[in-house]
């Protein structure tokens, strides 16, 4: 039984992995540097990125015969500034501490090239339903980069998953440190690194 | 291609449309956010004043109200350091007011445990609020927090950062003649075999005008405060008036 076509399904599945949009198109590399630091930061993100992408994906989709191509873009960049201003308000106003640390983060969720690009490269061509799919599965896509290099980050660099201690006293007893260069920028640049180059090993077909 | 009037009308409507509904939600959760932040800034004051979250603690907001009446008091200090009484601390714009001086102080088993005065100034992009304590002697530095600003994130954001603050405690802002020094944030680290370095901060690489400015303000805001300080370092009044 499917209940998604062929079509629906690779909107949805191939940008989890197949076409993802940072670790093969190394697109929306910024946010995905500064916000790994901490697991819980990643899934807020990813939280604000999925809504973001769906929404103006749907939204796009939906008026994609009424929007006149000279100043489709502007019409784009305005639906999705509007999305992420309500996402930021909304964050302010019920997750106070976690929009503190995400800082200028959420509203630079503008200039992901992801939410650019799925909108005019996908939403202006297809329906309504491929499209919303084709933002979630990006969302989740990017979702699922940034929380596994926060997961190494945060485990490496601070020993913690989700604010909690993971590593016990004894080792650090017998001399085991935590390291430092994860917590920093570059340290999301290897693990980030290391993640294309592993995904590229195993699907090289799919990268020509 | 659609006629000009067509792409200008529809450009306007998406725009209008867009900015109405921003305005709702804004209107909608104005009073939420507001709360959130005056939440924001007493824990600051009680953090400054060396109240502070353990480790895995997370405070409700109902929790940082509790522990602020519980502990802080405030009081309106004029120009000349004397109590005003005929003003609320509410009805001060803390930020522009220059007759009128919050001052928030801890009691600790009716014991004074330390001030804390808004430290308010530009840095490299935006104004910077924060809030700085100083232990009972009035020429110690007990902590140092700031809640807002605009810098960049990595370099002048660190400012709000414990290894920035944590430099602060302990420093003094009076040399040894009891004249008024402030804090000096430096370029650099500090020299601990230096004359000066009883005020110095080491600074943040990479944010050079954010520090410069946080040096300047401080000075600038601990001036307005220092007829007051200076008469609780000379003991010249009793501070009885607190109780």
């Amino acid at each position: 039984m499917a209940i998604l076509n062929k079509k629906s399904r690779s909107a949805l599945y191939d940008p989890l992995v197949k076409t993802n949009p940072i670790s093969l198109s190394v697109l929306g590399i910024c946010s995905a540097l500064a916000v790994t630091i901490r697991v819980d930061q990643a899934l807020i993100m990813t939280g604000a990125v999925i809504f973001v992408l769906s929404t103006s994906n749907t939204i796009i989709s939906l008026l994609r015969k009424y929007i006149p191509s000279r100043t489709r873009i502007i019409i784009q960049l305005a639906i999705i500034a509007g999305l992420v201003s309500l996402i930021d308000q909304i964050l302010m106003a019920y997750m106070y501490n976690m929009s503190k640390q995400l800082s200028v983060f959420v509203s630079l969720i503008v200039t992901n090239c992801i939410v650019m690009g799925r909108a005019d490269a996908y939403a202006m061509q297809n329906p309504v339903g491929n499209s919303f799919l084709d933002g979630l599965g990006n969302g989740f896509g990017y979702g699922a980069i940034l929380i596994s290099v926060s997961f190494f980050r945060e485990l490496f660099g601070s020993g913690t998953i989700f604010g909690f201690s993971i590593i016990p006293e004894w080792v650090y007893g017998i001399g085991y440190e935590n390291l430092g260069l994860m917590v920093l920028s570059p340290g999301a640049f290897i693990v980030l690194g290391l993640i294309v180059w592993f995904q590229k090993e195993i699907w090289k077909e799919q990268v020509k | 291609m659609r006629s000009n009037s067509y792409t200008l009308i529809f450009t306007s409507l998406v725009t209008l449309i867009l900015g109405f509904l921003l305005s709702f939600t804004y209107t909608q959760l104005k009073s939420k956010q507001d709360e959130n932040l005056a939440v924001d800034i007493r824990k600051n004051i009680l953090r400054a004043l060396d109240i502070r979250e353990e480790k895995d603690e997370k405070w409700s907001n109902q929790k940082v109200k509790d522990l602020f009446s519980k502990y802080i008091r405030a009081e309106v200090l004029s120009t000349s350091g004397l109590i005003v009484d005929n003003i609320s601390i509410e009805n001060i714009d803390t930020e522009y007011d220059s007759l009128n001086f919050p001052i928030y102080y801890k009691l600790n088993e009716n014991q004074i445990d330390g001030y804390a005065i808004p430290v308010i100034g530009r840095g490299l992009w935006s104004t910077l609020y924060g809030y700085l304590a100083l232990e009972p002697d009035a020429s110690t530095v007990k902590g140092i927090q700031f809640y807002s600003h605009k810098e960049t994130p990595g370099l002048g954001a660190e400012v709000e950062k414990d290894w920035f603050t944590n430099n602060f405690i302990g420093k003094k802002i009076v040399n040894s003649s009891g004249e008024l020094v402030s804090i000096e944030v430096l370029k650099g680290k500090v020299d601990e075999s230096n004359n000066e370095a009883y005020h110095q901060v080491d600074g943040i690489s990479g944010a050079t005008m954010t520090t410069k400015g946080v040096t300047q303000f401080l000075l600038e805001d601990l001036k307005k405060y220092e007829p007051f300080f200076k008469k609780i370092r000379n003991k010249s009044e009793s501070i009885t008036w607190l109780f």
